[in-house]
């Protein structure tokens, strides 16, 4: 009996092995970072050299900066606007599809045509809306004239990216025209596991689109909708890749589309302000409010549980 | 079967564990020279005592890749040119320095990154290798640059760039009655004549500029930190001052600097658009049937731009010539020295003085690249008297090296493209009517404060 239990012991300790490549590039490539990222942040370390303890001196200075709290808020504006529409959108589109009567065909079609911009790299989808929307020569504005004209009235262009008012939320919309995509995806493929007996039930209950929707569709989703709402925080606030592409830092708009992750790979990584302590400190400021943020989601999902 | 299970889930293991390594590896496996082999003549290398050997240069610009090219030519050396976006080189020059990497040789860094470079101890000591010997035939701004706080030479340049004023002659002549680089340099010697000089071109049918921000480059006129201080220079001032009235008083095209448009504006007219005007409007056609179409008289660029225009001028070409700006300016530019890590210090010493000081190769690089200016004082001896035909046939060379003995090296500094990007931004502001200008001048103050808060900061708005 002793020597079939050693014996399975013995077999059983071949699984650290098998775990062990990935543990190890695990805690090289991640634990490590963030740990040492956590030391920096209490620290002086400016490009390289040896870093001094500060304490909390960096986190003072995060918390007590203007323009961190911009950054945060220009952040939260953009991504508020951009899940609004991106999930707007999304829902309309699972309304459409889902409904048994209406009978839409072509779904996998529309699925790619949706996900497509998704696909194409952020770079390229900056440059296009940045030619699209150019405040004296743009397409976008051409378009608008024509159908003012239509009307008889006058249009007054915009300037789309280069406005204070207009630039955060143009960009929202670009954001939201790039992931609807992905999130009508997700709430569609959720959709399609219900079991189609509670449609077919309700519909001869005599419940209506939006009732079905309602108290059908919505909390058999809700699993799906909390973590696309998660995924899409996390990812709204490490914004960074269409602002920064988008409006030149010497532009008036600049200070109005500045996100947190822009603020700090300006301490990070930005030749003549590289200050890595810093940006470290910026980096776990931000982590805790997306910590925080989350955790006040998920209570908020898990209520009726 | 249980012992072929364990030999199978070894093998995975294995497998999965030489993958990682072979992830890991990067160019470590790539085979590098053996150091100390460098013939390190004066001038470079041309001779095959190098032959057999490897460079890895990590560049900013695809021209090394021509340089490197011409020196494996020259002297057989095997060189590997791999050419990074300005925007992730200090990250991965830093990460590279951080990490001892030995598998690079020569490291680059425009002006304004070169004193973090320098810090982090990135670039090697040439003057341990022989760079003082070179002092006095390069063009001073440049080997300036690359010297660091200790005055020690860290990093070499192969081009200048100073900035001039190139100008439509043909619209001169008309505006003007004259279309001589002097003369109209006068045109653009100070802000205030600036503003007379468009108001002029703009009653004559024509913009000065396509955008506002043209004269950027001749507005570092002082540095803008002086020990451990914020120095808002009166030229700064009067920098600001003169692109709102640009702005505001339609004194441009309106077109955004590197846009399409802008580009567009170097071949003929463009669409020419006020502050006030409402083109989608439905009188503005009627309006403007006379002016809707307006051709631009001027760019503001450094030596490159020659090859900028050149691409963009079209039927315009030997309409142009150059003159000078209201203060020395210069753009761009890179330098380049050698990792502190390099296995090949005195290879790579060799490829620079081949790329830097060499006469052989400044003759062979001025006419491959059709125009680039070097910084090698003897071949801008040597091609003073070239004439480009884009220019009207005007001796460039000389013109640039002119310009290029004015500049101060010392007003660069490391806060540069930070503070420069909030003056900017401020100034954007002001002149689309969006902050006050004690406002927007205030909110500089505190972006500077809070990108630089070891900074004294005295407000003056």
């Amino acid at each position: 009996m002793k020597s079939k239990r050693s014996k399975l012991t013995a077999y059983n300790r071949w699984g650290y092995a098998f775990v062990a490549p990935f543990v190890i590039v695990f805690a090289i490539f991640n634990i490590y970072p963030v740990l040492r990222t956590l030391y920096l942040s209490f620290t002086d370390l400016k490009v390289v050299g040896d870093p001094n303890w500060v304490g909390l001196d960096n986190y003072v200075r995060v918390f007590t900066d203007k323009f961190f709290w911009r950054a945060l808020g220009n952040t939260v504006r953009i991504w508020g606007v951009n899940i609004v529409l991106q999930l707007g959108l999304a829902f309309l589109l699972v309304i459409v599809f889902s409904n048994l009567n209406w009978k839409i065909k072509g779904l996998q079609q529309f699925r790619i045509i949706y996900y497509l911009p998704n696909l194409i790299a952020a770079t390229s989808i900056a440059f296009l809306f940045q030619t699209l929307l150019d405040h004296r020569f743009g397409t976008f504005n051409v378009m608008l004239s024509g159908i003012y004209k239509l009307f008889g009235a006058t249009y007054n262009p915009i300037d789309w990216l280069g406005s204070p008012n207009a630039a955060p939320y143009t960009i929202a919309v670009i954001q939201s025209w790039i992931w609807f995509g992905n999130s009508f995806l997700m709430l569609m493929a959720s959709v399609q596991g219900i079991s189609k007996d509670y449609f077919e039930a309700a519909a001869i209950d005599g419940a209506g689109t939006w009732t079905i929707f309602r108290r059908i569709t919505l909390p058999l989703i809700n699993p799906i909708m909390m973590y696309v709402a998660i995924t899409s925080l996390i990812g709204g606030l490490q914004m960074f890749d269409l602002p920064y592409l988008m409006v030149n830092a010497a532009t008036a708009s600049y200070d109005d589309v500045q996100t947190v992750m822009m603020y700090l790979y300006k301490f990070g990584f930005t030749p003549g302000s590289i200050q890595t302590s810093y940006a470290s400190a910026v980096a776990y400021a931000l982590f805790l409010i997306i910590l925080l943020v989350t955790l006040i989601q998920l209570k908020f999902f898990n209520k009726d549980k | 079967m249980k012992h072929a299970t364990k030999i199978l889930a070894l093998l995975l293991a294995l497998v999965m564990g030489l993958s990682l390594v072979a992830c890991g590896g990067g160019d470590s496996s790539t085979p590098t020279a053996d150091g100390g082999a460098g013939t390190g003549n004066g001038g470079g290398s041309t001779g095959g005592s190098t032959s057999g050997q490897k460079l890895v240069i990590w560049a900013l610009a695809d021209d090394l890749k021509d340089i490197g090219a011409y020196y494996q030519e020259q002297t057989g050396v095997e060189v590997e040119v791999n050419v990074i976006a300005p925007a992730d080189y200090p990250t991965k020059l830093q990460t590279a320095i951080m990490g001892h990497d030995d598998t690079v040789d020569i490291i680059m860094g425009e002006p304004q990154m070169l004193g973090d470079m320098f810090e982090y101890g990135a670039f090697a000591d040439l003057d341990a290798l022989g760079a003082q010997e070179y002092a006095g035939k390069q063009t001073d701004y440049v080997w300036q640059f690359g010297k660091d706080n200790d005055g020690v030479q860290r990093a070499i340049g192969y081009q200048i760039t100073p900035a001039g004023i190139f100008y439509r002659r043909d619209i001169a002549e008309k505006v003007f009655g004259t279309d001589d680089a002097d003369a109209i340099g006068e045109l653009f010697k100070d802000y205030d004549t600036i503003l007379q000089t468009a108001q002029t071109l703009k009653d004559a049918g024509y913009r000065c500029f396509a955008s506002d921000s043209e004269m950027n480059y001749f507005s570092n006129d002082e540095p803008w930190v002086v020990d451990g201080k914020l120095n808002v220079s009166q030229g700064r001032w009067d920098y600001m001052d003169m692109v709102i009235e640009l702005y505001q008083k339609d004194l441009t095209a309106y077109c955004s600097a590197w846009s399409t448009p802008w580009y567009l504006a170097m071949a003929g007219s463009v669409p020419i658009l006020s502050a006030d005007d409402n083109v989608w409007s439905e009188d503005f056609e009627s309006e403007h049937a006379n002016d809707e179409q307006v051709e631009v008289f001027s760019f503001a660029l450094p030596t490159w731009g020659t090859l900028t225009l050149r691409d963009h001028v079209g039927d315009l070409s030997g309409l142009w010539g150059v003159c000078a700006g209201p203060n020395p300016g210069w753009g761009g530019g890179a330098l380049m020295g050698i990792s502190t890590y390099s296995k090949n210090p005195e290879l790579a010493w060799d490829f620079i003085q081949f790329a830097t000081l060499n006469d052989d190769e400044a003759d062979w690089w001025i006419e491959f690249s059709e125009g680039d200016v070097v910084a090698l004082l003897s071949a801008q001896e040597r091609h003073k008297d070239d004439e480009n035909e884009v220019y009207g046939n005007q001796k460039l060379y000389a013109f640039w090296a002119e310009q290029a003995a004015k500049i101060d090296p010392s007003t660069v500094t490391q806060y540069d493209q930070q503070i420069g990007d909030a003056w900017g931004a401020a100034i954007g502001k002001i002149k689309t009517g969006e902050l006050s200008r004690e406002d927007a001048v205030n909110e500089f103050y505190d972006k500077v404060a809070s990108t630089y808060p070891e900074l004294v900061i005295e407000r003056d708005a």
